[in-house]
């Protein structure tokens, strides 16, 4: 699902809401064809439905206990 | 304990939740006047009518608003069951319980039975309401977690709390001849051993781990802990109205309440001391206070039953929980869901420019200033009972805090009024 070019962000161990803060500003200034990676400490349910809603397509991986990383790209 | 997954589309609008934080720093300042040592020094006889008002004044309007008010929004998010009617029953909550507590406190200050008379009606029926709605949540609920049994074991504690709470305020206003002492103490133990204890605990099992990114709680702990709070009250409970209260049997569960609630305490403070991010932060400092203060009033406490000669231990045990653990938790607390609350609603509904960060809410240095003028108040309430001018220090030190606390509540509530306009605007 992933363009050639990639950005990535690490916000593992942020109190709520400062990952979803860093994730949607990450995104607002995302090129058209990027893709975003995030390493995040715990799965992030409500930011799905504002990627869903703002046309985006993701797959998460749990990497391991308290680690995932989400693959998040334009649709 | 794991945390649960939020039902954020299932919390109410904001102003449900919102109307009653931003009332509670009036009593605040409504204790500060109750507690001005007009003639003596209120702090020397802890069944004085200043005392009274003072403490009613703080635990039902600024405690109880506070945990009715979070409960609204708990509720639905967390254990994904909302009040039915939210709207409605919040204001058939608010709106008894703003004015019975006025009336109380004022009862309590003039020492005016009539104002007695008014009040308890009134917050017999806020809090029935409450408790009617909250159950009927709880039942329909679909998820079982150890959050919900304490919430639940709460609710019904705080059941007992009402009950005896009218009864004592009705009994008080006509004079009419009851066992006050007994069911006095009953109405204590239940309504802070039961109701804030057992809230507190069963918030801080989610509160904790996600807000301030610590492990989770022990499952043997959260598990047990509120169901054995809870016995220990029923049993205290029965002993009172019983009458069955030799020495060995008060000993026992004294020991034993303070036994469970120092537990959480403690594992309350090795969780936050293995937190992930080790960066000061004023909200999580008001949660530590908080733990320190449960820990200082059981030892206070017990010394209250082993040294009944020493006339203090009771106020300095009561002053420590209600002061040192209830409203350093309720504080910390307000200071990270108002500003919370007010990003979620403003950001619900999609992706949007203009929407400012969490931390630009309320700031930062404002609850810092709030937590060591919090932290000289309750240096006052330890030594007032000694000292006649820090009587004056505590009503000093209650103003201001109202007067922190109420300015940065309203600056969330303007930033969200502003931001919501040129967000509608753009």
């Amino acid at each position: 699902m992933c363009a050639s070019k990639t950005q990535e962000i690490d916000v593992r161990g942020l109190p709520p809401p400062e990952p979803f803060e860093l994730i949607i500003n990450a995104l607002q200034t995302l090129p058209v064809g990027e893709c975003l990676h995030v390493h995040i400490h715990r799965e992030p349910y409500p930011l799905y439905e504002v990627l869903l809603d703002g046309g985006f397509l993701w797959h998460t991986t749990k990497i391991e206990d308290n680690n995932f990383l989400i693959r998040i790209c334009y649709s | 304990m794991r945390t649960v997954p939020l039902s954020t589309e299932q919390a109410p609008p904001i102003s449900v939740p919102l109307r009653f934080f931003i009332s509670t720093p009036l009593f605040l300042m409504l204790a500060a006047l109750a507690l001005v040592p007009v003639s003596d020094n209120p702090f020397t006889n802890i069944h004085s009518l200043a005392l009274l008002a003072a403490t009613h004044s703080i635990t039902l309007g600024f405690m109880a608003m506070a945990m009715l008010g979070a409960m609204q929004q708990i509720l639905p998010v967390v254990i994904a069951s909302p009040m039915p009617a939210s709207g409605i029953i919040s204001w058939l909550t608010f709106l008894p319980m703003i004015s019975g507590t006025a009336l109380l406190t004022t009862g309590f200050m003039l020492g005016k039975p009539i104002f007695l008379e008014l009040a308890w009606p009134l917050l017999g029926l806020a809090f029935i309401t409450f408790i009617g709605s909250s159950l009927f949540s709880l039942v329909r609920s679909p998820s079982s977690n150890a959050t919900k049994t304490s919430i639940l074991l709460s609710i019904l504690a705080l059941t007992g709390t009402i009950a005896l709470g009218m009864l004592l305020a009705h009994a008080y206003a006509t004079g009419l001849l009851l066992p006050y002492e007994k069911l006095a103490k009953s109405h204590i133990n239940l309504s802070l051993g039961g109701w804030v204890l057992l809230l507190v605990i069963g918030v801080s099992y989610q509160v904790v781990p996600m807000f301030q990114l610590t492990p989770h709680y022990p499952k043997w702990l959260s598990f047990s802990l509120a169901p054995a709070i809870f016995i220990v009250l029923v049993v205290n409970l029965i002993s009172l109205l019983l009458e069955f209260r030799p020495y060995w049997v008060v000993i026992s569960l004294q020991f034993t309440f303070w036994l469970l609630a120092s537990s959480f305490a403690v594992v309350t403070l090795n969780l936050q001391s293995r937190r992930r991010r080790r960066i000061a932060d004023a909200t999580l400092s008001f949660f530590r206070l908080g733990m320190i203060s449960l820990l200082c009033a059981g030892i206070t406490a017990l010394a209250n039953v082993f040294v009944p000669a020493f006339d203090h231990f009771d106020t300095l045990s009561a002053a420590l929980f209600i002061l040192g653990f209830a409203m350093s938790i309720i504080i910390g607390m307000l200071y990270k869901i108002v500003p919370f609350l007010v990003w979620f609603h403003l950001f619900r509904g999609g992706i949007k420019r203009g929407v400012p960060n969490m931390k630009e809410i309320i700031p930062e240095h404002w609850m810092w200033r709030h937590f060591w003028l919090h932290c000289c108040t309750l240096l006052a309430v330890l030594i007032a009972p000694w000292w006649d001018v820090a009587a004056w220090l505590v009503s000093l030190g209650l103003l201001l805090q109202g007067m922190l606390l109420g300015s940065g509540l309203y600056t969330a509530m303007s930033v969200y009024r502003i931001t919501l306009r040129c967000l509608e605007e753009s």
